[in-house]
Order: C-alpha cells, then sequence, then structure tokens
C-alpha cells in the first residue's frame, strides 16, 4: 500500500522560473493494485515517481509504504521496498558488468551483503530459469556484459530485475516508449505476467493510451502536479481512449499522436 | 655493433634492480587503477599518498617499529588520505580530479610537518626486507621476493573480494551509480572505502620505496602519477580488462614492463631529464589511439568524449 498525503516540491524557488512539480499531491494506492499514470508533459509524473523512490526529496507533505513513513529515507534506504524500471534501457542496468551480476544486484537489493562469494552454481541455476520465461535467449547469455545487449533485451532484464524480488512497490517510468512496437509488447506482456503473478502494487506511467485502457485497475490523471482524474472499479473497465483523451483538453497533440 | 652491445649489458645489469623497483611501485599503480577503473573516480591523491605513505613509515622506522609495522601505519595513513578525497568530492559536489589536487596540494604541507623537514634518513633501520633466508639483505632479490609475495597476496585477495557480494556492489557503483543506489548499495560508504583502499596500496608504495632506499623525501611524490598511468595503460593494453582478474592484473604486468622500458631508454642514452616528456607523450598516445583508429567522419560530440 502507498499512501501519499500532499506532497509538495517547488523548483527555483523564488526565482522568476519557479516550478511547482508537485501541488500538494495526493494519492492512495492500495496493496495489490496496479495503477497507470497519465498526464502531459510537465504534469509531475517524473516528479511523483522521483518523490517515491527517494530520488527526490518533498518540500513537505509525506510518503508512506505499506504504513511506513519513508518520507527521510535516501533511495537506497527504500530500495529494499521499492523498485524501478526507467524508460531509458541505460538506467536500471550496470552496463559494464554481466547478466549474472546484474541479477545478483537485483536479489541482493535492500539486503545486508556479505563477503560470501557472491555469483554461486545454485544462484546461477535459479538466474536461468528465470531469464528463460522472457524467450529472448538471454539464459545462454549470463557471461556477457550487458552493454553488449540490444535495448529490449535490457528493457526485459531491467524488468526480471526489479520484479524478482517481489518489492512492496514496483514504478515503471514509461518503460516500453523507447523500444520498438513488437518488442514494446514482449515487455508489456512481461510486465503484466510478473504484476500478476505476484500481485505487486504497481504504478506505471504511459503516454501510450491504449496501455492506459488494457491493463491496470485504475487510471490517475496528472495535471500541474496534482491528481485531476481517478478512474478505478466498473468505470476503468468501460473506459476508451476518446474518453481519456476528452480530459486532457486540446493541448495534448502527442497523447493523440501517441495512440 | 659496440654500442648495442654496451646498451644490451647496461639494460640486462640493471633488471634485477628495476624488476625489484617496479614491484615496489605497481602498489601505486594499482592505487591509480582501483578508482579510476572500478569506480569510475579519476583519482589524483595518489601523487599526495605515496610520499605521506613514505613519511609515515620513515616517522615509524625511526621511532624503532619494525618493517611490517611502519608499512600499516603507512597505510592507515594513505586510507585517511583517499577516503578525505571521496568525501570532499561526495559531500561538496566537487569534481574528483580537483578534489585529488586539494588532497595532493594539502597533503605536501602534511607530510612536511610530520616529518619537521624535507627528507629524513632511515638508513640501517630493520626492514621488512630483512629476513629472508638464503639472501644477503639489501641486495635486490630480497626486494624481489618480498615486494613480489605482498604483490601476488594483494591480488589474490582482491580477485576474491570483487566477486564477493560486497566487491560486486562495489564494482557496480563505478559502472552505474544510479542503478546502483536503487539497488540499494550506499554510494558513499563504497566511494569512501574503495577510494581510500586505492590511498592505501599508494602509500604502501611509499612505505615500501623508503625501506628500499633507506630515506623519506617530501618531493618523493612528484611524477608517480603520470609513470603509474602509463604504467597503467601498458598493462592494460598487454592482458586487457575485460575481466576482474584481467583488470587486477594489468597494474603488476604494467608495472614491471614500463620500468625495464625506461631502463631501456636510460641505457640507450636518453638523458633521464627528458623522461617526464616521453612518459607524458606516450601516456597522450594511448588515450589518443582509440580516437585515431575511427579518424573518419566528423568529430565526436562533446559529450561523447569520455576517459
Amino acid at each position: 500500500m502507498l499512501e501519499i498525503r500532499s506532497a509538495r516540491k517547488v523548483f527555483y524557488k523564488g526565482q522568476p522560473d519557479e516550478k511547482i512539480a508537485l501541488n500538494d499531491l495526493s494519492l492512495t494506492l492500495p496493496t495489490g493494485n496496479f495503477a497507470i499514470v497519465i498526464g502531459s508533459n510537465g504534469a509531475g509524473k517524473s516528479s511523483m515517481l522521483n518523490a517515491i523512490s527517494g530520488a527526490l526529496m518533498l518540500d513537505s507533505g509525506k510518503i508512506l509504504i505499506n504504513g511506513d513513513d519513508v518520507t527521510a529515507l535516501p533511495v537506497h534506504k527504500r530500495a529494499s521496498r521499492v523498485a524501478r524500471v526507467f524508460q531509458d534501457p541505460m538506467k536500471g542496468t550496470a552496463a559494464s558488468m554481466t547478466v549474472a551480476e546484474n541479477m545478483l544486484l537485483a536479489e541482493l537489493r535492500g539486503k545486508k551483503l556479505s563477503l560470501n562469494r557472491g555469483l554461486n552454481a545454485k544462484r546461477l541455476a535459479s538466474y536461468r530459469e528465470r531469464l528463460a520465461a522472457l524467450n529472448l535467449g538471454l539464459e545462454n547469455r549470463l557471461e556477457t556484459r550487458v552493454e553488449l545487449l540490444s535495448g529490449g533485451q535490457r528493457q526485459s532484464l531491467s524488468l526480471i530485475m526489479a520484479t524478482c524480488d517481489q518489492p512492496d512497490l514496483l514504478l515503471l517510468d514509461e518503460h516500453t516508449a523507447a523500444l520498438d512496437p513488437r518488442t514494446a509488447d514482449i515487455v508489456m506482456q512481461a510486465t503484466v505476467r510478473a504484476v500478476e503473478a505476484f500481485n505487486l502494487t504497481t504504478l506505471m506511467v504511459t503516454h501510450n493510451m491504449q496501455h492506459a485502457v488494457d491493463f491496470g485497475h485504475s487510471v490517475v490523471m496528472l495535471d500541474a502536479g496534482r491528481t485531476r482524474l481517478e478512474i478505478t472499479g466498473a468505470e476503468k473497465a468501460e473506459v476508451t481512449i476518446p474518453k481519456l483523451i476528452g480530459h486532457f483538453g486540446l493541448k495534448t497533440d502527442r497523447m493523440l499522436l501517441a495512440s | 655493433m659496440d654500442t648495442i652491445y654496451t646498451v644490451i649489458s647496461n639494460f640486462i645489469a640493471l633488471v634485477p634492480v628495476t624488476l625489484a623497483q617496479s614491484l615496489i611501485l605497481s602498489f601505486i599503480v594499482l592505487g591509480i587503477m582501483l578508482p579510476f577503473r572500478t569506480l569510475n573516480f579519476p583519482d589524483l591523491t595518489s601523487e599526495g599518498a605515496f610520499p605521506l605513505g613514505g613519511c609515515v613509515c620513515a616517522l615509524s622506522l625511526a621511532g624503532g617499529a619494525p618493517g611490517w609495522l611502519a608499512i600499516l601505519a603507512a597505510m592507515a595513513a594513505g586510507f585517511l588520505a583517499g577516503s578525505c578525497t571521496a568525501f570532499v568530492h561526495l559531500r561538496f559536489r566537487i569534481h574528483t580530479l580537483l578534489a585529488g589536487i586539494l588532497m595532493m596540494t594539502m597533503l605536501y604541507s602534511i607530510n612536511l610537518r610530520l616529518m619537521g623537514k624535507s627528507n629524513l634518513s632511515v638508513y640501517g633501520t630493520p626492514t621488512i626486507f630483512d629476513g629472508i633466508p638464503f639472501v644477503e639483505p639489501g641486495f635486490p632479490v630480497s626486494k624481489i621476493v618480498v615486494a613480489g609475495l605482498l604483490g601476488i597476496a594483494v591480488y589474490c585477495l582482491l580477485n576474491l573480494y570483487f566477486r564477493t557480494e560486497r566487491g560486486t556492489a562495489m564494482r557496480a557503483v563505478g559502472s552505474n551509480p544510479d542503478m546502483a543506489e536503487a539497488q540499494g548499495i550506499s554510494i558513499w560508504a563504497a566511494t569512501i572505502g574503495g577510494v581510500g583502499l586505492a590511498g592505501a596500496f599508494s602509500a604502501t608504495s611509499g612505505a615500501l620505496m623508503v625501506q628500499s632506499q633507506g630515506f623519506a623525501d617530501v618531493n618523493m611524490g612528484i611524477g608517480t602519477l603520470i609513470n603509474g598511468l602509463a604504467a597503467l595503460m601498458i598493462g592494460e593494453a598487454i592482458v586487457g580488462k575485460q575481466t576482474i582478474r584481467r583488470q587486477l592484473a594489468a597494474p603488476f604486468v604494467g608495472a614491471i614492463v614500463y620500468y625495464q622500458l625506461v631502463s631501456l631508454c636510460l641505457a640507450a642514452g636518453m638523458p633521464p631529464t627528458d623522461l617526464k616528456l616521453a612518459t607524458g607523450l606516450f601516456v597522450l598516445a594511448m588515450l589518443a589511439l582509440p580516437t585515431l583508429k575511427r579518424s573518419r567522419g566528423p568529430m565526436p560530440a562533446r559529450e561523447a568524449i569520455r576517459e
């Protein structure tokens, strides 16, 4: 369960180019809920995800994960609860390290690190098994450095890494936006499989209206740093692209183009 | 023909001495490589940590400490210097190179203060190179054995460490700090620990050098950085850097080859005063080589220039 209470963040405060990124934003996401976050550029989607992951410290407000106040915790102290997949496939993996080493880092997320050997036979076998589920052949490339993989392979790896440990909260930041349609589809299917299998509490930011219609239990629309609309339950099941776009007003050509 | 013969015989006569020297200096090459390659933290502290290690070692020896204890004291001082550089970078967001220059400059005064004068002779005190059975003390062979064994031990330990969970985490910080942090790894702990460890190795090099030559000098660090960098480039060109094992072997192999090359140049009659120019040009050439290979097409954009 994620609770954001009146989160506020202002950039360049008191200067001419002051920008209110989060304007007393509040949001509650029950455990096991898969919410899709939409909103035009600059609506505060990324700021919200950054605030949840700890990359952005709030000016005021609170963030609670499963009832625990994490507002003051830095990124690495929230890692045991929050996993994130970025839009840029380069961001979520360590490029100069091997696939197996990346899987190891994900498995150790938020845990106390020991001086025991990291990659043992048991772990390698379990990584092989998990990667085989993707059907991308990654299970045979455990010793390959990640920088030699394609964008789609890297993003699939990021997803497996983020979900392998069943985090309390999964953040997906336009994670299919940089991929070609076919790969985006593979990654999206893998996402849905993982989220459903582990019943993960998930926030997915997307500009793809079709995804907003097809996936998730609810849709959250952000505008000017606050939640403008929440569509849940039966209403979410009946939502269509034109209905969603209707809420955006006229300024969002990019939405139309993307859908 | 005679001149070539003289050059070669001069060179061969110097091989053992040079080998001993290069094994001692391989630790500073390791101290340069660790932050640069595993933490992506180009660091200049080593040029200050090397004489710091030397000074602390000389003071300990003069105070009656045994050789190994003097080296441990030097390592502790070097660790402190390295971790200070890392702290300055992390806390005040100062570029790693500038943080290193600041530390190196301040260490010069600190070294002078520690010793109270610009050099300190410890000739005749017992050193770590004594007590090797069947070898006459002071002879290069004892230095080769001691420094070589130390090098092998450090290489094996680091090799094991970088395969542990913690070692893997430290490498992740160098590879992608944002990702590492998102996996719960503390950037601060890894950077301070890693750069500190590198400082400790640079100081070890200085301490071994002092015990080998019998005196410490505040100026003994000048030029060690560029020599170390040149040695590292050679080592990486020979053994590569694709795996941890190779990357860790590069400083040792590089140091051994580089100092023999320098010795060959000197034996061939190159004035020692030109050595820095030659070394600088060599490092420049090694760094420039990759860009020359893809000389066709436009220059890469500024952001694309790395290393």
